[in-house]
């Protein structure tokens, strides 16, 4: 299933891009995501994840206004295709997919496993003596 | 607000405008003095900048960096794939030239690579020691009475004086050799075993690593003995060798084993088995200048000349040899006066294998030889140089095929130094794929190389990390150097005159080939010279009348260990009738034998006191050995009288210059230092005969009646085996410890010139594959010519010309090059082949039918090899080569 693929910061991207909607551009796009994932995102990072998403086809571009605090350089804003699009729904529904396969019993287990933890980080110090 | 801005820093934004991909650069850089902007409002100017610098960082990655402008966007990885490709179908396309000049090359790499490991092998003697540089070796030299003198050993007290007298003496130590003494240990006897005494502190100067003791205490007590792993091994077997008596019966002595050492390293100027210590050897201890026996080391402080040391040597013979001097009755002010010289010389450690000159019998094992190493070195450079020739000569013959190719490229667009690349792989390709052959040849043939060099050497060798790199150096120093001219020839071809054709081989090119053909049998030729005169000389060797006789003769040296039984024994041996006659001597002429020399004067002339070699015989060594007197008698059977009469050779009677019949003349020797001497009388003269190699001149000589140590047995039957097997069984018969030993004269007159002999096979070896290197360079030449001058051939078939005429056009100019080769080749070998010979006392002379014979041999070789192709040129029908086109 090559056909969309899309890395987990590549997804993030995607998403802040479709969030900003008009507004998306380099520095926004990296308050944003700073701001709502509190994750740090350096220039470099998302500057080639950008690139490589605009090469997938997945995101387009076009050249925005050149303000004063820019030094006269213009925004490259950004705007999610029919691909991308289709890349993001995609890569939701396999998400689901993957989430509604995971059966019942295996939450209880992970409960199980909690427990058993519990009671043998409490039996541990009886058998250290 | 229109205030001054700040500016982000200049420099990272310089490096982010250089790297950044221009497509992204003005959004990038937007994005980033934004985001200064804002950071120095909220943290300040130093840290935004810190965060700038660290962002510009960050944004160099691949994804963002700029590719290469213009026409290097691509890269030429391509390209370069499809050299490879394109070299290689090149190559198999023209599978018979590719072999040839794989073949070539890799049989030049190949000799390279072995006589490389030789000459490594010869350089690196006693380098092993840790001290190699430092150490020296005192040696004698001088000139007494009109004779010279060149000894390897010195005086006992040299060592210790040298070390009391100079502070830049570190150590100093002896080495004594005592041949192979037989050494018992419980039931195990051997007579095989090399021992010598050292002093106390020679693991101090020589490094040879101890398994077991301590270097250092292991020799101190008298008695005590160093033994080699691998001899431990025969005399104890698994026992723990510490402190186990070691017996020397010959001797009445025991020695208690206080060390274990590895087995001394092949390329080692000395091999012994045992060491024992000197410290028991009371002569070792005597203040007696005169006497040499000990080979004196020394280790100099870093930093000494040796010159200058050298030169503080003198100062020390007046000081402490002078005055034994003049105990014998002539001062030593007088004794120098009159001509004599002598003198301590210093010769570093790592000169001792390649560079002494001593005496076969005053050093401890034949050397090696300095100009061996230079000719093979030669002969190596040679060999590659001609290789490479051969692969230039023939991958630019190749061109005429590729100039269309070349010429297509050139048109759509390929530029020069794309096509320089190009041939250059494909050199490279040849090259490693010969370097591969070679390397294979020499795997393959290093155990013949051994035999021939009586080396040790290993493939192993190759695999070390230094000789690996300088192969791969070597290998693309040969791709370059072979590459280079059909490299930069082929690629400046104009691609018009190629494609139609008008290409030619240009009159300069010729030049530097032909230069290169000249080269090459110049080469040849002297080596063809080299081969006929070395093995002249090996033939005059063989035949030369050496003034006895040596076939059917065998020799039991060591019929002395048969003690009281010995006359038994010889007496046993003549009964048999296979049996002529029976010697007992322990002199032989050839081979390893007693060596005894002293000092004698002739009637009153007291002051001509020369060194004279003396024979120990009975009467009938002389018929034995098959030797001439030419005036006098024998030594008579069983006379007492017998003891004070002499038999002088040739010599003797020239050095002394005697005058008259030299029969009744007295010859004396001094037999105490008092002056007492005893008187021997003339009773015949036997002819010269050769008792050493012919390098060196016939000495003087005296045989006394003295009859001690092996037989010699003159047989009458061709069956030596038979014979051998039955006086084995004589022996055997009185149970003697020692095995049966015993050489044939002849052979052991052959192994005095094993040296000769290998050299002249190695010669003969490098000069086939040096010739045939050659001539595939010349078949390929003449492949060359021929495909160049195929329209022309086929112009003068239908003309009416012959196929002699044919191929006398095609092979005169590389037959007037071979020609002029040999104007280079003969004086060159003359004078590398006279300074050889100049090595033997008796040697050939180099007469002229030698050249013609060199000459005619090289030029038959180059004959034969062009004919192959002009003869299957000219036979061709012209109507293939005239219709083309």
């Amino acid at each position: 299933m090559k056909k969309y693929q899309l890395g987990e910061f590549e997804e993030v991207v995607m998403l802040t891009v479709g969030v900003l909607y008009k507004e998306a551009y380099g520095v926004s796009i990296k308050k944003e995501i700073e701001s709502r994932l509190t994750r740090k995102v350096s220039v470099g990072a998302l500057q080639s994840a950008l690139k490589r998403l605009e090469d997938k086809g997945y995101l387009k571009s076009f050249e925005g206004e050149a303000t004063e605090e820019r030094a006269g350089r213009p925004k490259k804003y950004f705007q999610i295709t029919a691909l991308g699009k289709k890349a993001m729904e995609y890569s939701k529904s396999t998400r689901d997919e993957l989430w509604s396969a995971i059966p019942k019993v295996a939450w209880s287990t992970k409960f199980i496993d909690r427990l058993t933890f519990q009671v043998t980080g409490i039996q541990l110090p009886a058998t250290g003596n | 607000m229109k205030n001054i801005k700040s500016e982000p820093p200049q420099l990272p934004l310089r490096f982010f405008r250089w790297f950044c991909h221009p497509k992204l650069l003005k959004y990038i850089e937007g994005d980033l003095i934004e985001l200064y902007e804002e950071r120095v409002k909220e943290i300040g100017k130093r840290k935004a900048d810190l965060k700038f610098i660290g962002d510009v960082l960050l944004l160099f990655r691949p994804s963002i960096i700029r590719p290469a402008e213009g026409h290097e966007r691509l890269n030429n990885y391509g390209m370069y794939k499809s050299y490879f490709k394109i070299g290689w179908r090149n190559l198999l396309k023209n599978k018979g030239l590719f072999a040839i000049n794989i073949s070539g090359l890799a049989l030049g790499i190949a000799t390279c690579l072995l006589i490389m490991m030789f000459i490594v092998d010869e350089l690196s003697f006693d380098r092993y020691n840790k001290k190699a540089n430092q150490i020296v070796r005192v040696v004698l030299k001088g000139k007494v009475n009109g004779e010279i003198i060149k000894e390897a050993v010195t005086a006992a007290p040299v060592a210790a004086t040298l070390k009391n007298e100079f502070p830049e003496v570190l150590e100093a130590t002896r080495l004594r050799r005592v041949g192979t003494p037989k050494i018992t240990y419980q039931n195990n006897t051997f007579r095989n075993s090399k021992v010598a005494f050292v002093d106390p502190n020679f693991f101090n100067v020589f490094t040879l690593p101890f398994i077991q003791g301590d270097p250092k205490t292991a020799l101190l007590l008298p008695n005590s003995i160093i033994i080699s792993k691998e001899q431990a091994i025969k005399y104890f077997g698994t026992e723990d060798p510490i402190n186990k008596i070691l017996e020397f019966k010959d001797a009445n002595e025991q020695y208690k084993v206080t060390g274990v050492i590895e087995k001394v390293p092949a390329n080692s100027h000395f091999h012994f088995d045992l060491f024992a210590s000197m410290e028991g050897l009371a002569h070792s201890k005597e203040d007696k200048w005169l006497e040499s026996n000990y080979f004196t080391y020394l280790v100099l402080a870093e930093g000494t000349v040796v010159n200058q040391f050298e030169a503080k040597m003198p100062a020390i013979i007046k000081k402490y040899m002078g005055p034994q001097v003049a105990q014998l009755g002539m001062t030593f002010e007088k004794f120098k006066e009159s001509g004599n010289e002598i003198g301590l010389f210093i010769q570093p450690l790592t000169d001792i294998h390649l560079f002494s000159d001593f005496a076969a019998t005053s050093e401890l094992e034949p050397g090696g030889d300095i100009n061996s190493v230079y000719i093979f070195g030669a002969v190596a450079l040679f060999m590659l140089l001609i290789a490479c020739i051969n692969f230039m000569n023939l991958s630019t013959a190749g061109a005429t095929t590729r100039s269309k190719e070349v010429g297509i490229k050139k048109v759509l667009g390929s530029q020069k130094n794309q096509l320089i690349h190009q041939f250059l792989i494909e050199s490279f390709i040849s090259t490693t794929v010969a370097m591969i052959l070679g390397v294979l040849i020499v795997t393959v043939s290093l155990s013949l190389f051994n035999q021939l060099s009586g080396k040790e050497l290993e493939a192993a060798f190759l695999l070390n990390p230094k000789v690996l790199g300088a192969l791969l150096g070597l290998g693309i120093f040969i791709s370059l150097l072979a590459g280079s001219y059909p490299a930069f020839f082929l690629s400046s071809i104009k691609p018009i005159a190629a494609l139609k054709n008008k290409f030619s081989n240009g009159g300069k090119s010729k030049g530097i080939r032909s230069v290169l053909v000249v080269f090459q049998f110049v080469i040849s030729a002297t080596l063809i010279l080299a081969i006929i005169v070395v093995s002249q000389q090996m033939s005059y060797i063989q035949d030369k009348n050496i003034g006895y006789k040596r076939d059917q003769r065998i020799v039991l040296r060591e019929s002395y260990l048969l003690g009281k039984n010995e006359n038994a024994f010889k007496n046993q041996l003549l009964t048999d009738p296979r049996i002529e006659s029976v010697t007992r001597s322990a002199f032989i002429p050839a081979g390893p034998t007693d060596d005894n020399m002293t000092g004698v004067w002739v009637g009153e002339n007291k002051e001509d006191f020369r060194r004279t070699v003396i024979y120990g015989i009975d009467p009938s060594y002389i018929p034995t050995m098959g030797m001439q007197l030419i005036i006098g008698r024998n030594f008579l059977e069983s006379s007492e009288s017998e003891n004070d009469k002499v038999i002088v050779n040739e010599a003797l009677i020239k050095a002394f210059s005697l005058q008259g019949n030299p029969l009744g003349q007295s010859i004396n020797q001094r037999t105490d230092n008092e002056g007492g001497f005893s008187s021997l009388t003339i009773v015949g003269v036997i002819k010269d005969f050769h008792f050493r190699s012919l390098h060196e001149p016939i000495a003087p000589l005296m045989m006394l009646n003295n009859p001690y140590g092996g037989l010699i047995i003159k047989t009458k039957t061709t069956e030596m085996a038979d014979l051998i097997e039955s006086i084995q069984a004589k022996w055997q018969a009185f149970d003697v410890e020692e095995p049966f030993t015993y050489g044939l004269l002849d052979e052991l007159y052959n192994e005095t010139y094993l040296a000769e002999q290998n050299m002249g096979s190695i010669l003969k070896i490098f000069g086939f594959l040096t010739i045939l290197v050659a001539c595939l360079g010349l078949f390929g030449l003449v492949t060359f010519t021929a495909e160049q001058r195929v329209k022309e051939i086929g112009v003068r078939k239908v003309l009416g010309a012959d196929v002699f005429q044919i191929v006398s056009i095609l092979s005169q100019d590389l037959i007037m090059l071979v020609a002029i080769s040999f104007i280079i080749a003969f004086p060159l070998g003359f004078y590398l082949m006279d300074k050889w010979l100049q090595g033997f006392a008796y040697r050939i002379d180099i007469q002229w039918w030698v050249y013609i014979v060199a000459g005619f041999s090289t030029l038959l070789i180059a004959l034969l090899t062009m004919s192959f192709k002009t003869v299957r040129a000219a036979l061709a029908n012209p109507v293939e080569s005239l219709r083309s086109e």
